[in-house]
């Protein structure tokens, strides 16, 4: 597609939504069988699947550590997720994914609490449309948390973006290669923002503002994440009752 | 290809059922374990399908580009079938360059698309000798509960079948299905003990001795095989395991993959 | 206030006093640290849905054994560390060249958590009459965070269980679940072990899993003999049982005992 004339018009953006507004998303918990904690999770046209594997054995073994777990973190996206078929196996934007992901992540982990052993985490993008790195980070922090790892909290991700001049929260595919800004934020619910990345251009107090719009939207994410989790024990509370 | 510690007390149980007829989730042996394909389920690859197989999940991606041609091959189409054995499907699966378990699934995939001749790969000519279609399938194993080579294999012609030639995004024309006249089927049994048994789940899979791929096509004729494991066959398995891998072939394609 | 289930980070009370294991206090404020089932009767504590067991010493468990070395059987013990079992920690006296005799690749051994050090070293014995290796029975996995819940009150499910199949049961503190009895038994032994596993949360487990268990053997029996009444059915089945039962295990019993 080739850039449209405006990507907002009367406030109102291309596929129809507010400046303030979400794509839709739809999450599972629980959705593998092998895994430790495993989560799907739609966010728009993303789709991503997270699963975390651990506390383990380490291997090799010269990554120990002798007072905590290492945190591992390997984002990947599928050759079929993108316009282009990409080549299979890491590249370079896939390697800094995965460390800022990491990082988003470590410090609402209980590490302490399994010295010498590794939790895995793996996200596989299936479907790729802008917002990838978020919808992962959403995913393996539900993957975590269906795996019984001690953790302080949620964490929740989404950007904030620029388009002909307008803020808005997170940017879809279009307006992410024709926009002017993509503010990828983390963040725990009580609003310590552990991953912040930015490209394009913001005045300062669009920085400002834009930040606050995406603790609100990582708010409304962390309700949805809860729900989710909620909801993979409490409809096999309902099976019960009705048999 | 699993390197876990299989409990010689579950091998045990497992092996007594087998005595006496029975498997641990109560199929009989030429029984497959539920199968659901769902299609179109990855609106970025030109053709995509879902496959669960008990516990096994696939997803398979196709991707469709205009291409160079192999020299020998001028006038034809370039299928390339790629499987990754990723971390995120099993504790013993490790990140990094696909090893033989991984190759040996892919090309054994590849196998059945081929020689069962059900992609028309002169109708994926463009110019002869300068640009044919370029169809890439690639295999991404989500959950292993065994028997991922049938879960490839059916997700890969289930994604053929729905997949589409983008001829408008290169300035090629309309686009098109990608032309496809066969509709190959894999079914893979396992030998336990002097015992056949259909679709292995991840523990029987372990405890076998020995695999057998047979890929049929829709005349009822074999396309492809591959015997995987060192435990050796004997010639009235082999033809047991042709027989009902061609019946079990021609029911799956029947109830999943209409062309 | 009862039970409840909460999520990583979830405000549970302002009496950090309270705080037991699956919680955490940040500014004198208690929160969960897992997802899990919340409880607030004698402190407040969070049951994990999930998780890997770490061992602590005089835990009673089952291992795999998935390695021998010069020295030591290494022990799969489904925990982020491999268990040890030295040469010398069983009860009689092998040569070096003579470990897998007495126990290979892919055994199973009850054994008791004898160490754990500072660096996850986890030391294991043979050496104590109630230990030993496992010839035959079943053995299931489930969650280890779960396993109060299969004991029950002061042992009352695993009571109720044992009796009702006719099986032992013998259930480690790492999840592991060894069962010996007559197939029939052992089947719904495990079913019923699998229906707790899955409903933990659910309020009324003891009496669900009685039902259920009176229910699997009603219509088993149901089957066979279908003019008979409802209380005859229940004899039946008992004498059944009875006949099936074998004599193996009189060391599970003791073992149970002192798990009570």
């Amino acid at each position: 597609m080739s850039k449209p004339e405006k990507l907002i018009e009367n406030g109102i953006r291309l596929d129809g939504r507010k400046p303030d507004e979400l794509r839709p998303i739809k999450i599972e918990v629980g959705v593998l069988n092998r895994a430790d904690g495993s989560c799907y999770f739609e966010f728009g046209g993303n789709k991503v699947i997270a699963a975390v594997y651990g506390p383990r054995e380490v291997h090799p073994r010269h990554q120990q550590k002798s007072n905590s777990a290492v945190v591992r973190y390997r984002y990947n996206m599928a050759s079929f997720s993108v316009e282009d078929r990409k080549r299979p196996g890491p590249d370079r934007r896939s390697i800094e994914v995965s460390k800022v992901s990491r990082e988003a992540l470590e410090p609402v982990i209980f590490q302490e609490y399994f010295p010498r052993s590794a939790i895995d985490i793996y996200v596989e993008v299936l479907q790729a449309d802008a917002g990838t790195r978020t919808a992962g980070i959403n995913a393996a922090s539900i993957a975590l948390a269906d795996a019984g790892i001690p953790m302080k909290c949620l964490v929740s991700a989404c950007a904030v973006g620029k388009i002909d001049g307008t803020l808005v929260l997170d940017l879809n595919k279009d307006e992410d290669n024709y926009g002017q800004a993509d503010l990828p934020v983390a963040m725990t619910p009580d609003g310590n923002i552990t991953l912040i990345q930015m490209d394009g251009n913001l005045t300062k107090d669009e920085f400002k503002e834009g930040l606050e719009m995406a603790k609100t939207g990582c708010m409304a994410i962390h309700e949805m994440q809860k729900a989710a989790l909620m909801e993979k024990y409490s409809s096999q509370i309902e099976g019960e009752n009705n048999e | 290809m699993s390197n876990e510690i299989i409990a010689e007390l579950r091998k045990d149980y497992i092996c007594n059922l087998m005595i006496k007829g029975e498997r641990e989730d109560g199929r009989t042996f030429d029984q497959h374990r539920e199968l659901t394909i769902e299609t179109n389920v990855i609106n970025k690859a030109e053709g995509s399908a879902r496959v669960k197989l008990g516990n096994t999940q696939v997803v398979v991606g196709v991707k469709c580009q205009p291409g160079t041609p192999f020299p020998d091959t001028p006038d034809q189409g370039v299928i390339i079938t790629n499987l990754e054995l990723i971390p995120l499907a099993s504790p013993v699966f490790e990140s990094g360059p696909p090893r033989e378990d991984a190759i040996e699934l892919a090309r054994v995939v590849d196998r059945g698309i081929r020689e069962s001749q059900s992609v028309d790969l002169s109708k994926l000519c463009i110019t002869p000798g300068e640009k044919v279609w370029m169809v890439f399938i690639d295999v991404h194993v989500l959950d292993d509960g065994g028997n991922i080579m049938d879960a490839a294999s059916l997700g890969a012609v289930a994604a053929l079948l729905t997949a589409k030639l983008p001829a408008n995004r290169y300035d090629l024309g309309e686009d098109s299905p990608v032309p496809m006249r066969n509709v190959p089927v894999s079914v893979t049994a396992v030998e336990i003990g002097g015992s056949i048994m259909l679709d292995p789940s991840l523990d029987e899979e372990s405890i076998a001795g020995t695999k057998l791929t047979v890929t049929s096509n829709q005349e009822g004729e074999v396309s492809a095989m591959q015997k995987s494991g060192i435990h050796p066959l004997t010639t009235e398995q082999i033809n047991y395991i042709v027989d009902i891998a061609i019946e079990k072939g021609k029911e799956i394609r029947e109830k999943f993959l209409v062309i | 206030m009862d039970k409840k289930l909460v999520i990583p980070g979830e405000f549970l009370s302002d009496d950090p006093s309270q705080a037991d294991e699956g919680t955490y206090v940040e500014n004198n404020r208690v929160f969960s640290s897992v997802f899990g089932i919340a409880s607030f009767n004698n402190g407040i504590r969070v049951v994990p849905m999930a998780g890997k067991y770490i061992p602590k010493p005089g835990d009673l468990i089952v291992g795999i054994i998935k390695e021998v070395t010069y020295s030591n059987w290494i022990v799969d013990i489904r925990s982020p560390y491999d268990g040890l079992l030295h040469i010398s920690e069983i009860p009689r006296r092998i040569e070096n060249d003579e470990m897998s005799k007495y126990l290979k690749i892919g055994e199973s051994i009850m054994t008791l958590v004898s160490d754990v050090d500072a660096n996850m070293k986890v030391e294991l014995t043979l050496n104590d009459q109630r230990l030993r290796p496992i010839k035959e029975g079943r053995i299931i996995e489930v969650t280890p965070s779960k396993v109060p819940r299969f004991i029950g009150r002061s042992g009352s499910m695993i009571a109720m269980l044992k009796n009702e199949t006719k099986c032992n049961i013998f259930i480690g503190q790492n999840g592991r679940i060894w069962i010996t009895g007559k197939d029939k038994g052992m089947e719904l032994a495990i079913k019923s072990l699998l229906k707790i596993e899955k409903e933990t949360h659910i309020p009324g487990l003891t009496d669900r899993i009685t039902k259920f268990i009176k229910e699997e053997k009603g219509e088993k029996v149901k089957v066979k003999v279908p003019e008979k009444k409802e209380e005859s059915i229940e004899e039946g089945i008992e004498k059944n049982i009875e006949e099936e039962k074998t004599s193996s295990g009189g060391i599970l019993d003791e073992l149970l005992g002192d798990e009570k």
